[in-house]
């Protein structure tokens, strides 16, 4: 594949992933009605300029992105009450998706050339993955929706989780070189 | 293999734990459902994740090559666990250029699986002459879910030499002396050899076969035939690489390196011993060999020529006394831009050496300045350049220049012709 076509990988799959990130932050607007609309459509307007960045541009922003399209779900969920949200799962999938999306981007270097075999595997990954993301999201709606003892076990279990992902970030910031080892 | 994660690690973990922490806090499952498949990914990564354990053997399929050769870099890789996926980044020298005309560096992408066996055929064409280390190759493996990196650099350096492509010359500056070793120029003294040179009366222990009868019965004593011996000669190449003059189209050393191989395989074809004296920021030479060993001993020592800048030898004048044989023609290629190089003429026509200069001009690789100032830069430079030219004709060296556009067997005939008007050539 020539560099131009190279390049022009790079960029699709960058236009996607803001394509799935206009997507997740313009959605949730509709869902809100009155004055709180316009200073969400501020901040689904930052999550989208963050997420375009990330994507196309500046990785580093893929964390912030992330955050912002989360805290603007965060929002809307708090206004539609205690009802639990059935597009949940869409949500944790397209997340998924333009994260992966955006890696992707970053990943295709127009220098590189990248075999065929590569890119299917890569894009029958991505599709398996966005799939398992809806499938599991769905599960735990599923499984909260079901009257399973009381709110002591749930919340133990959300705290053993937490606490889980809390270690993994504690692993994980730990400085590159202590997990490299040479040959 | 160097371990490296990736930013997506940290992004997708603190994404989740915040999310896990609101869900919790805020008491919505939703929350827990959007960080779960960020969560998941991440701990199936951690612990899918293994050194990938890549044997790579890099091999060059020839060690000599000529300018605009193509030569196939193969790229052994092995596996023990499966790569997603694997970049391949070849480093192509300067001078080199890789498959789709890449500079610099080639990669690509490859998946291998555990176990698997790739070689991938890289092909490199040779763009200039030189000596190159093809082999520094960068490896990168990915792991499933693009969260950690293995990194490893190959040094496996195989040498190659590429020589420029060799010129034809029908004709060469000969020498004003030979040597006593059998050659194919005409030696000025009498001896054994085809050549007529005189007669002479007959004297005891004369041949009777170089009788020549018909002057016999002419002159009415015996006279026999003088001839002349074929003789070799020995011819030393000297490089000025002081400085290098560079333009698009190429540069005044890729000129000199040209010529000078050129040179030394015409003049070891008709079995002369050919030295070489590199003059730069260093002295290289070799004493004068023939044969296709010295050849290639030659061409391997030119291909190492590049302009090195060094203070050690910043005030060198004249060339050591034993880099060069006594009675060798000396056929000088300089751009006569560095005065080093320049004064170590002057000297060698001092010692009385037989040297013929081919002055590679530098005019055509240097472009044209612009404006006012610039034009008259140019023909003061050329000025220079022609009083420099006068100076060593004056002191009896054939020298002529060498515009690009002219052939190198073109320049030779005029130095064969100036040594001739100067006495030096023999005939």
């Amino acid at each position: 594949m020539p560099a131009p076509r190279r390049a022009r990988a790079r960029l699709a799959c960058g236009l996607a992933a803001t394509a799935v990130a206009a997507a997740l932050a313009l959605a949730p607007l509709t869902r809100v009605e009155g004055p709180r609309r316009e200073a969400l459509a501020w901040l689904a307007g930052a999550a989208l300029l963050l997420a375009a960045g990330a994507a196309l541009r500046a990785p580093s922003l893929l964390a912030p992105a992330l955050l912002a399209l989360l805290a603007e779900y965060t929002i809307v969920l708090l206004q539609g009450g205690d009802r639990v949200d059935a597009a949940a799962p869409l949500v944790a999938a397209g997340l998924l998706l333009y994260a992966e999306l955006g890696s992707w981007a970053r990943e295709a270097n127009p220098r590189v050339h990248d075999e065929r075999r590569v890119l299917a595997t890569r894009a029958i990954g991505l599709a398996a993955s966005t799939l398992a993301a809806l499938a599991l999201a769905a599960l735990i709606l599923l499984a909260a929706a079901l009257p399973a003892g009381g709110g002591l076990a749930r919340l133990t279990v959300g705290v053993v989780a937490a606490t889980g992902i809390l270690a993994l970030v504690a692993l994980v910031a730990r400085p590159a070189a202590t997990g490299a080892r040479r040959r | 293999m160097t371990r490296r994660p990736s930013a997506k690690i940290a992004a997708y973990t603190g994404v989740a734990a915040l999310a896990l922490l609101a869900g919790l806090a805020l008491g919505r499952p939703e929350l827990v459902a959007v960080a779960a498949p960020l969560a998941v990914l991440v701990v199936a990564g951690l612990a899918g994740a293994r050194d990938p354990e890549l044997d790579a053997e890099v091999v060059v399929d020839r060690e000599r090559a000529l300018v605009d050769d193509e030569v196939t870099v193969e790229l052994s890789l092995r596996a023990a666990a499966r790569v997603e996926r694997l970049e391949v980044l070849l480093v192509v020298p300067p001078g080199m250029e890789g498959p789709d005309g890449a500079t610099r560096t080639w990669a690509t992408a490859v998946t291998l699986a555990a176990g698997e066996e790739r070689t991938l055929a890289v092909r490199v064409t040779c763009r200039r002459w030189g000596a190159y280390w093809l082999g520094d190759v960068h490896l990168r493996a990915h792991d499933r879910f693009r969260l950690f990196t293995w990194e490893r650099r190959l040094e496996q350096p195989s040498s190659l030499k590429v020589f420029p492509l060799p010129e034809t010359l029908r004709a060469l500056v000969r020498p004003l002396q030979t040597q006593v070793s059998t050659g194919t120029h005409v030696a000025a003294q009498r001896g054994d050899g085809i050549e007529f040179a005189d007669l002479r009366p007959f004297l005891p222990g004369d041949r009777p076969r170089s009788i020549n009868w018909r002057a016999t019965a002419r002159r009415g004593g015996l006279m026999v035939n003088q001839r002349h011996p074929e003789r070799a000669t020995e011819v030393v190449l000297f490089l000025d690489s002081f400085q290098d003059v560079r333009g698009a189209a190429g540069s005044t050393l890729d000129q000199a390196v040209g010529a000078a191989a050129s040179l030394a395989a015409a003049y070891m074809r008709q079995r002369d011993r050919v030295g070489l004296v590199s003059f730069g920021g260093f002295v290289q030479w070799l004493q004068p060999g023939s044969g296709q060993a010295a050849l290639y001993r030659l061409l391997d020592t030119l291909m190492e020529t590049q302009v090195f800048a060094t203070a050690a030898w910043k005030g060198i004048r004249h060339l050591p006394p034993r880099t060069l044989p006594a009675k060798a023609l000396i056929v000088a290629l300089t751009p006569l831009v560095d005065e080093r190089g320049v004064a170590a003429l002057f000297d060698l026509l001092a010692r009385g050496y037989d040297l013929a200069v081919v002055d590679i001009s530098p005019l055509t690789h240097a472009g044209r300045a612009g404006g006012d100032w610039g034009e008259l830069a140019r023909r003061l430079w050329v000025l220079e350049r022609e009083t420099l030219r006068h100076r060593y004709q004056r002191l009896g060296a054939a020298m002529v220049e060498w515009t690009d556009a002219v052939h190198l067997q073109q320049v030779l005939l005029e130095v064969e012709a100036c040594r001739r008007r100067a006495g030096l050539a023999p005939g």
